[in-house]
């Protein structure tokens, strides 16, 4: 514990700030119970998310390095970021600035003459859930639980991106048996590779139990092309919420906005067709630990899940 | 040839033999199936090292075929075994254009999650290498605007343009291209929803925030379609960005 810091830059990435304010409010609000501090980082640009690195790499950098070099001007070494897709974009910014000699030069040009001060140290950046395990910790989160999550059956999300590549994200190889010195960079905050748990650890803490979903805590949700490709997203979300249902899931706790976006999307879909088991609803994580320390629905804004979660935390006393 | 990889063989080249003798040798039965050569020749060299060029594609000359990456891949495993990454790989590097645009209806379907990456044991990224493939063969004019790209395109002028997206305008301006008629109201250009044509199910999704009266939530989101949310040092920043996807050959 306390490897990463307890105040942060905080980049919350444009979707927070926008459709999905629930996870933004709920995160301030945990973030707060827990002792640790955000430190918003003003000004700050979109990360190109799985999108913009498709279509160009070298901008790509340039938008991540932007960001990088404000969370510097903020006194910062350390940017948190709550949605897989940034922390991915900023973590891959990290790694090929880190291995490319050529293109850590070609950058730092480009951002003098974009009038953005160079990087001359890279920050390192975390996904919010390795921040709030690695700060606080499951001890934290149950003496900080007033209202325990009794009788909640949760199946945990990661999505894909949380854990991997393994390059980037410097998971722990679980199933590679590697020894201690050939372990990724800072092995020590990374959650394990295949069989992820900071969100379950987390969420048991606070009362709740956890059910049965490898291996679709992983698997992709179709987000980046929930919009272009919308047979290969549906099928995807179908297979994640019928796994979740029959292996008897209450509700999906989520730790990504676009994950979150393409489940809620598409299980509306999937239903108006009639499809069988697919009606488990989305929550951020973050909402269920708000509620776990006293919080309202509305102080979590759970009326902005649109697959709407109310109904069963209600029938379980939660909400 | 792994056996989910049958696929990449062409049933014309599979020929099952009645009776079979090799060097005299009756092996019918057991033997009898023959996959017929080919001959290659209309290879192009200059399109690996294209790739080999870029940042993101130099980890291509590690690849040993493995195919620990297809196999990992639910693109594959779920939707359409002809989508295959290491088959790319194995193309590319030979430069069989041909063959990789055979197979460009299924190439852009990649969703990123980078399964293939995370398992490959020899260290390419094998993700970065799929998008430096697309984006080389896309430079040549060897494959046609797909809807992920197209997508991509979309969302990346949306960030040139004010530093942030916006999911409103990114949701209805897709469904415009994709060929509703979304109205837009006369003074700021901006989509209005529910006056247009929108997809049933989209229509019905976004009736929810109405349907529970969340006011906060249509307040925000309307405000941010009609004033797109921005980055305000932007504009000099814009300028390099424009610049170097001008280099790249990703803005014209
Ligand atoms: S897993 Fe790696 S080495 Fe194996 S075929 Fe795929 S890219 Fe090549
Ligand atoms: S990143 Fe693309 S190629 Fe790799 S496993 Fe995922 S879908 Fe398959």
């Amino acid at each position: 514990m306390g490897v990463i810091g307890k105040r942060v830059a905080y980049y919350p990435g444009c979707s927070l700030e926008g459709a999905a304010r629930s996870y933004d409010v709920s995160t301030r609000i945990v973030a707060k119970e827990l002792g640790l501090e955000l430190d918003y980082l003003e000004d700050y640009n979109c990360c190109g998310a799985m999108e913009s690195k498709n279509v160009t790499f070298m901008g790509t950098m340039l938008l991540n390095a932007r960001n990088m070099s404000l969370a510097k001007k903020q006194g910062h070494n350390v940017i948190v970021a709550p949605c897989n897709g940034c922390s991915f974009s900023l973590q891959r910014a990290e790694y090929f600035l880190e291995t490319d000699k050529a293109v850590y030069d070609k950058v730092n040009a480009l951002l003098r003459e974009g009038g953005v001060d160079p990087l001359d140290q890279i920050p390192q950046t975390y996904h919010i859930l390795e921040w709030f395990y690695h700060e606080a910790g499951p001890q934290k989160v149950k003496e900080k639980t007033r209202k325990p999550l009794r009788g909640l059956k949760v199946a945990n999300y990661y999505g894909c991106l949380y854990t991997r590549p393994h390059f980037y994200a410097r998971t722990y190889a679980h199933a590679g048996g590697q020894d201690e010195d050939a372990r990724p960079r800072r092995r020590e905050t990374a959650d394990d590779d295949e069989h992820p748990y900071y969100m379950n650890a987390l969420l048991e803490a606070a009362g709740a139990t956890s059910v049965e979903f490898e291996p679709m805590h992983t698997q992709c949700c179709g987000g980046p092309h929930s919009l272009s490709d919308e047979m290969v997203s549906e099928k995807f979300v179908m297979m994640i919420l019928q796994t979740a249902k029959r292996n008897g899931a209450d509700i999906i706790a989520t730790e990504c906005p676009l994950c979150h976006a393409s489940l809620e999307m598409y299980r509306h879909r999937l239903m108006m067709k009639g499809v069988p088991d697919v009606d488990v609803p989305a929550a951020y994580f973050t909402q269920l630990l708000g509620l776990a320390f006293g919080y309202s629905a509305n102080e979590v804004k759970l009326k902005d899940n649109l697959s709407d979660p109310l109904p069963v935390l209600k029938r379980l006393g939660l909400a | 040839m792994a056996i989910h990889e049958r696929s990449l063989v062409e049933p014309e080249r599979i020929l099952r033999k009645e009776r079979l003798v090799v060097d005299g040798v009756d092996v019918s039965g057991d033997w009898n199936l023959i996959i017929l050569p080919r001959v290659i020749n209309d290879y192009d060299l200059d399109f690996a090292k294209e790739v080999i060029n870029s940042p993101d594609g130099k980890t291509i000359n590690q690849c040993y075929q493995c195919s620990y990456c297809t196999a990992s891949c639910p693109v594959h495993n779920y939707w359409d075994e002809r989508y295959n990454p290491r088959h790319f790989i194995y193309l590319a590097r030979l430069g069989m254009i041909d063959e990789l645009q055979k197979r460009a209806d299924v190439m852009w379907r990649c969703v990123s999650c980078h399964k293939c990456t995370h398992r490959c044991p020899k260290g390419v990224l094998v993700e970065e290498v799929l998008k430096a493939i697309l984006r080389t063969m896309a430079k040549k004019g060897l494959i046609e605007e797909y809807p992920s790209k197209k997508f991509d395109k979309f969302f990346t002028e949306s960030v040139l343009e004010y530093g942030r997206i916006e999911d409103g305008e990114l949701l209805f301006g897709w469904i415009e291209k994709q060929g509703y008629k979304v109205f837009k109201d006369p003074i700021l250009k901006k989509p209005i929803p529910f006056i247009g044509e929108t997809p049933e199910w989209l229509k019905q999704l976004t009736m929810k925030p109405i349907k529970s009266m969340n006011i906060g939530f249509l307040v925000l989101n309307a405000k941010h379609m009609l004033f797109h949310p921005r980055t305000k040092n932007w504009s000099r920043f814009k300028q390099v960005l424009r610049k170097v996807m001008q280099e790249e050959g990703a803005l014209h």
